[in-house]
């Protein structure tokens, strides 16, 4: 009789968030509070996106969190038809999206929920939608508003 | 600085191979030994091997001690595996044209190979998606296509592109292929096949976008004074650039305009003292329809916002204003990451020998470029060639 041999276990592709494992962890207990926020450099003011430990501008490891606008309108937009990763081959067609956040120069792709690629449209209104994985995890989505 | 000579060049066959990562390194160390008749594996004194994924691919890291072990090398000099995603190929020419030039190598191989077939697709794509910043873009589950979906989608709203001119992109290239025998696809394709294929990431099918390739290519690199030992039409490398505005997708201003193309192409021409009017041939990264049309306007090929007309009038085709993607480009060829860089650069070279079929040989042409955009169009790679 032959074994069934377990395969390895392997990384996802969501961050891993706990303080264990990153010195960001601040973005994610603030993302399950429903704030989205990034990091700004307390000495040259820089934004940064995605949250950092370091001034990419100045070298400060001074920074501070800042909330972000959670609304936002779509620049471009797709949907993922065929070739989705593993884990998402049965969510397609799922809409992506790249999103100008409100009041700030900022853009984001995100996944955009809850509405089809055929009803979007260039400067649709989105807003932020914060998704829970199985282990307790947070990440970050839009959807229409 | 040495100038520095490509001095030959061989390819496996791209395609879905029923080959391993190794023994695609094989056939492509074999077909360059071949082609350079005074040179033996024991002359190589350095290695480079241009590989993007091996370690998702073939589960394979610490490839280039594996492929000089394939090819019965023992370097003394400087041994490398290049990673640069879609543009690992031309980074590992480029690593061995910098280590000839300031003498640190005499004779050194480059080496691309790519397997990408694996028996599951969507662990292939997994692997495409980590390509782009894996926690922060990838995780929403974009990948290529997607992207470059989303730059046609912004091209065609502001410059009026058309969905027909995305199609003939791929129309010309797979038209070339079909004179390639090493080309994964050997079919025409026609505007209605391509605009009516499956879906991919719309307004994207299947046929603008370049296959899931297994490839390997190898040339040889060493110093001009040294060239004609092995060959009598050496091809130069005149000059460079390199330029990266960093890997997140949202960290280009536009879709449309790739500035770190602007930036590379114009520190190539300048280092190579030329302008982009002196360009017989160019490989351009079609990775998908739409790069290539976005490529002619950035390098200055023709206007911006007019890459759908350039195609259409024909003016990148063999008898207009530049001959683009001769071998058949990424989207007739195939794209085996790590081998793209190195094959755009033989298609110069058969080109300069007079030694490619009739049908795509652009007699006369005395200057050429290759360029690879690598994650999303974020980071370019140029090099400018000569005829020697």
């Amino acid at each position: 009789m032959s074994a069934t041999i377990p395969l390895p276990y392997m990384l996802d592709f969501y961050p891993l968030e706990d303080e264990k494992f990153t010195r960001i962890h601040q973005f994610f207990t603030n993302l399950k509070a429903g704030k989205f926020t990034t990091t700004r450099c307390k000495k040259c003011s820089t934004i940064l996106w995605q949250p950092r430990v370091v001034c990419s501008e100045c070298f400060s490891t001074e920074l501070e969190w800042i909330e972000l606008p959670k609304e936002g309108e779509l620049f471009a937009y797709t949907a993922m038809v065929l070739g989705a990763p593993l884990g998402m081959e049965k969510e397609v067609p799922f809409v992506i999206g790249i999103v100008k956040l409100d009041g700030i120069d900022l853009k984001i792709l995100s996944r955009i929920d809850d509405v089809k690629y055929e009803d979007c449209e260039i400067g649709m209104r989105v807003e932020l939608k914060v998704i829970r994985l199985e282990d307790e995890r947070v990440f970050y989505r839009f959807k229409p508003k | 600085m040495r100038k520095v000579a490509i001095v030959g060049g061989g390819l496996a066959k791209f395609g879905i191979r029923n080959a391993t990562w190794k023994e695609l390194a094989q056939e492509a160390g074999k077909a360059v030994f071949d082609d350079v008749k005074n040179l033996a594996p024991k002359d190589i004194d350095s290695l480079f091997v241009g590989a993007a994924q091996p370690e998702r691919f073939a589960f394979q890291t610490h490839v280039a001690p594996m492929a000089a072990e394939q090819l019965g090398i023992f370097p003394t000099r400087v041994v490398a595996r290049t990673e640069l995603a879609c543009a690992s190929g031309q980074a590992a020419i480029r690593y061995a044209w910098a280590c000839i030039a300031s003498g640190l190598s005499e004779i050194a191989l480059c080496v691309g190979v790519e397997k990408m077939n694996i028996p599951n697709m969507a662990e292939a794509q997994t692997s495409m998606t980590n390509v782009l910043d894996r926690e922060w873009d990838g995780v929403h589950g974009a990948s290529a296509p997607p992207y470059f979906a989303m730059c046609a989608q912004r091209h065609m709203k502001e410059y009026g592109t058309t969905r027909e001119q995305l199609a003939l992109v791929s129309v010309k290239n797979h038209h070339f292929s079909t004179t390639n025998p090493f080309a994964q696809f050997q079919k025409e394709f026609t505007v209605e096949k391509v605009i009516t294929g499956p879906v991919v990431a719309p307004p994207l099918t299947l046929f603008d976008c370049c296959g899931i390739t297994d490839g390997a290519a190898a040339v040889i690199l060493t110093s001009a004074e040294r060239a004609k030992e092995f060959t009598d039409v050496p091809m130069y490398i005149l000059g460079s650039g390199q330029s990266t505005i960093g890997n997140l997708v949202t960290n280009l201003k536009s879709l449309t305009t790739w500035e770190p193309l602007k930036v590379a192409a114009k520190e190539a021409f300048k280092s190579a003292k030329i302008t982009v009017d002196d360009i017989d041939l160019a490989e351009l990264h079609d990775c998908f329809t739409i790069s290539e049309i976005i490529e002619y306007e950035d390098f200055g090929f023709c206007k911006k916002g007019e890459g759908g007309k350039f195609i259409e009038e024909g003016q990148s085709n063999i008898g207009g204003k530049v001959a683009v993607n001769t071998r058949g480009g990424l989207l007739g060829t195939g794209h085996p990451l790590g081998a793209t860089g190195i094959a755009q650069a033989i298609e110069l070279l058969q080109q300069f020998r007079g030694d490619v079929p009739k049908e795509r040989y652009v007699k006369g042409a005395e200057l050429g470029l290759t360029h690879n955009l690598s994650g999303a169009a974020n980071m370019h790679s140029v090099m400018i060639y000569g005829r020697g």
